[in-house]
């Protein structure tokens, strides 16, 4: 590519920039308003079920939200990072559909590996190399071959589902091992150890997805891809961690899944569209309308709450969907509406 | 961003496009030699009839949709609304017309939210139809006590409706007919009209087409239209063919579909989606779970060997693009 192509790319990216977003200051201001709304939007929540609902606020009650919550968070937390090293543009840009089946292989590996006899530590290492695993394939087909993210994941994810029906028949496998009655049973410091795993992995993406070298470049790859490469980050590295990272957070929450269901049973994948649902909607959290860890973590909580409100308040589950359907169109709806530039 | 800049770069030859054909009759040699039973002709209306028939028709107006630059999650969505307000209504003891009839208005009905969300929101379509399908699975779980099937236990409509499913005309089944006349509009639709060239328009340079004064709004409102139209009418005919409505059955349709649009792109010069590259993908897809299961394979090896040959076929096709673009 010479140098010409080169200038006037920067010059088409510039302007198309220049077109599609508002000046900072404005454009800061409204996305105040709407993190402020989605906020106020949590609080309301939080405060209708502290008084509708009885038990809400114990702490008992609390952390059974946290603990419920946790193996979305962690997938949420790796659609996240995908999402902020690929860019918000959901065709073109970084998504993983393969999350939610590669829950059900991981866990399924998890299941099959202790029941074979291996013992924790190699069945653990098994997980954690599955899901590395299908994270590597995602950033060779995305990173390597070129091919959309959502139709590489897309095609994982169909490989994943049936491997893991391979593995399991597409039957419940019960599986007991020292470390899962470790994990459901041990609460260090009056907390479950899920909720700590919830707890450790945020602050741990928290500092290194926002506060360190590596979180800022890979926050400059999802931005500008050119731009990135123009300032020497080697893109291709960074795409591909995105997706090995998301990977490994899938086989954590595989093994606090199979803690939590002593086992694996099928429909795992069920949960990718509330992952999806959840990451995006992080979005609204941030001041700049970009999905980011902290955003995630609020968003998690969030239908967390509401789930677990529902429960309390006797509300039939056939409605949660319906409200998270609802709630994710309110909610975009607002940041579009404040941005008005037509497209999100 | 980098692929919209760097599209006029490609110089896409004959090979790309020879990939996803190749690997179609390929296979269909393999399955042929493999297993007696694949290559009769019995068989072979089989998978037409059977694997074909209800997700080309999705398929379709999802090619619609990809086209103008979106994408459909909810096309399950209509699909089901269509399925569960016909069969209730005929179950209540409606006449067949009148129930197909209000069963594809609630198709439309999900379309019409789809558009509305995404013109006059501006939501992006795919947030908009994510939100819509998880809002259609909550009023299917409250109309049918949490997922109970509704089965047309009376024969009274039955009559009109086998036919729909099990009928024939001039010797070919009605499914078939119903396909055709899918194909026929949604060719003519996006080839020969102004609203075709608008729809793709629209999804090359969607801000050139708006500056350009091009009725986005309302090209996107008929795309989404359509499209429920299509998915409502693939799911009547699912619902004539097993006597019931399944809820959430419809869901099955939307990877089949998605993947098999963006599939048929690779045999389009400009990697764009086309009716006939849409048909080879969902004929794909169908021979691949038929002829699988004849060579003996189960369903969860045939899942994983779908996956491999998606990934396989767009590993080659996206990898190919590169390196022409790269030269």
């Amino acid at each position: 590519m010479d140098g010409a192509i080169d200038q006037r790319l920067g010059v088409a990216l510039a302007t198309e920039d220049a077109e599609a977003e508002v000046p900072p200051l404005k454009r800061n201001r409204r996305g105040g308003f709407v993190r402020f709304a989605a906020i106020g939007a949590l609080l309301i929540v939080f405060v209708v079920f502290a008084i509708a609902a009885p038990g809400f606020l114990t702490r008992g009650n609390l952390t059974n939200v946290v603990e419920q919550s946790t193996v979305l968070a962690l997938l949420a937390f790796g659609m996240s990072i995908v999402i902020i090293g690929g860019g918000g543009d959901v065709i073109r840009g970084g998504i993983d559909l393969s999350l939610g089946a590669n829950l059900g292989l991981c866990a399924a590996v998890f299941t099959v590996a202790v029941n074979a006899g291996l013992g924790d530590a190699t069945a653990t290492v098994l997980t954690f190399a599955a899901g590395a695993s299908v994270g590597l394939v995602n950033a060779f087909a995305v990173v390597g071959l070129g091919i959309l993210p959502l139709l590489a994941t897309l095609a994982v994810m169909n490989i994943c589902a049936g491997l893991e029906l391979v593995l399991t028949q597409n039957t419940v496998l019960t599986a007991n091992s020292p470390l899962l009655a470790y994990i459901a049973g041990a609460t260090p410091l009056g907390f479950s150890l899920t909720d700590w795993t919830f707890l450790g992995t945020a602050l741990l993406l928290l500092v290194v997805v926002h506060a360190t070298p590596w979180g800022l470049r890979l926050q400059a790859v999802g931005g500008s891809v050119q731009a990135a490469r123009s300032a020497g980050l080697r893109v291709p590295l960074y795409l591909a961690l995105s997706y090995v990272s998301a990977g490994l957070l899938v086989a954590l929450a595989a093994i606090v899944q199979a803690a939590r269901l002593s086992g694996s049973s099928p429909g795992s994948g069920d949960i990718l569209l509330s992952v999806v649902l959840t990451s995006l909607m992080s979005a609204v959290f941030s001041r700049r309308l970009l999905p980011s860890i902290g955003g995630t973590i609020l968003s998690v909580l969030f239908i967390g709450c509401l789930i677990n409100g529902f429960q309390l308040l006797n509300v039939s589950s056939y409605w949660v969907n319906g409200v998270q359907g609802v709630l994710i169109l309110l909610v975009v709806a607002v940041r579009s509406v404040s941005r008005r530039s037509g497209e999100v | 961003m980098s692929a919209s800049i760097a599209a006029p770069r490609f110089r896409v030859t004959q090979l790309v496009r020879w990939v996803t054909p190749t690997a179609l009759i390929l296979l269909f040699v393999i399955f042929a030699v493999a297993s007696p039973t694949f290559r009769t002709p019995g068989n072979l209306l089989h998978i037409l009839v059977n694997n074909f028939t209800l997700p080309a028709i999705v398929a379709l107006g999802m090619t619609l949709v990809v086209s103008a630059g979106g994408i459909d999650l909810s096309v399950g969505t209509s699909a089901d609304i269509a399925a569960m307000v016909a069969v209730t209504l005929m179950s209540l003891g409606h006449g067949l017309a009148l129930s197909l009839a209000v069963g594809l208005g609630g198709a439309l009905m999900v379309g019409v939210v789809d558009a509305a969300l995404i013109t006059v929101l501006g939501i992006s379509p795919f947030l908009a139809t994510l939100g819509v399908l998880f809002v259609g699975e909550s009023v299917q779980q409250l109309a049918t006590n949490g997922g109970t099937p509704i089965y047309l236990v009376s024969n009274f409509p039955a009559a009109g409706l086998d036919a729909l499913a099990h009928g024939t005309a001039l010797g070919v089944p009605a499914p078939l007919w119903i396909v055709l006349a899918a194909v026929i509009v949604v060719q003519v639709l996006l080839g020969r009209t102004p609203f075709g060239r608008h729809v793709r328009a629209i999804g090359a340079a969607p801000q050139v087409a708006r500056y350009s004064g091009l009725p986005v709004r309302r090209a996107t409102w008929l795309v989404y239209l359509l499209s429920a139209l299509l998915c409502g009418v693939s799911g009547l005919l699912l619902a004539a063919t097993v006597k019931s409505y399944v809820p959430l059955s419809g869901n099955a349709f939307l990877l089949d579909a998605i993947g098999a649009v963006f599939v048929g792109t690779t045999i389009s010069r400009e990697a764009k989606p086309n009716v006939l590259g849409t048909l080879i993908g969902v004929f794909l897809f169908g021979m691949l779970h038929n002829g699988l299961l004849l060579i003996g394979w189960n369903f969860y090896w045939q899942q994983v060997a779908i996956g491999l040959l998606v990934f396989a076929v767009l590993g080659a096709s996206f990898a190919t693009r590169r390196l022409q673009a790269a030269d």
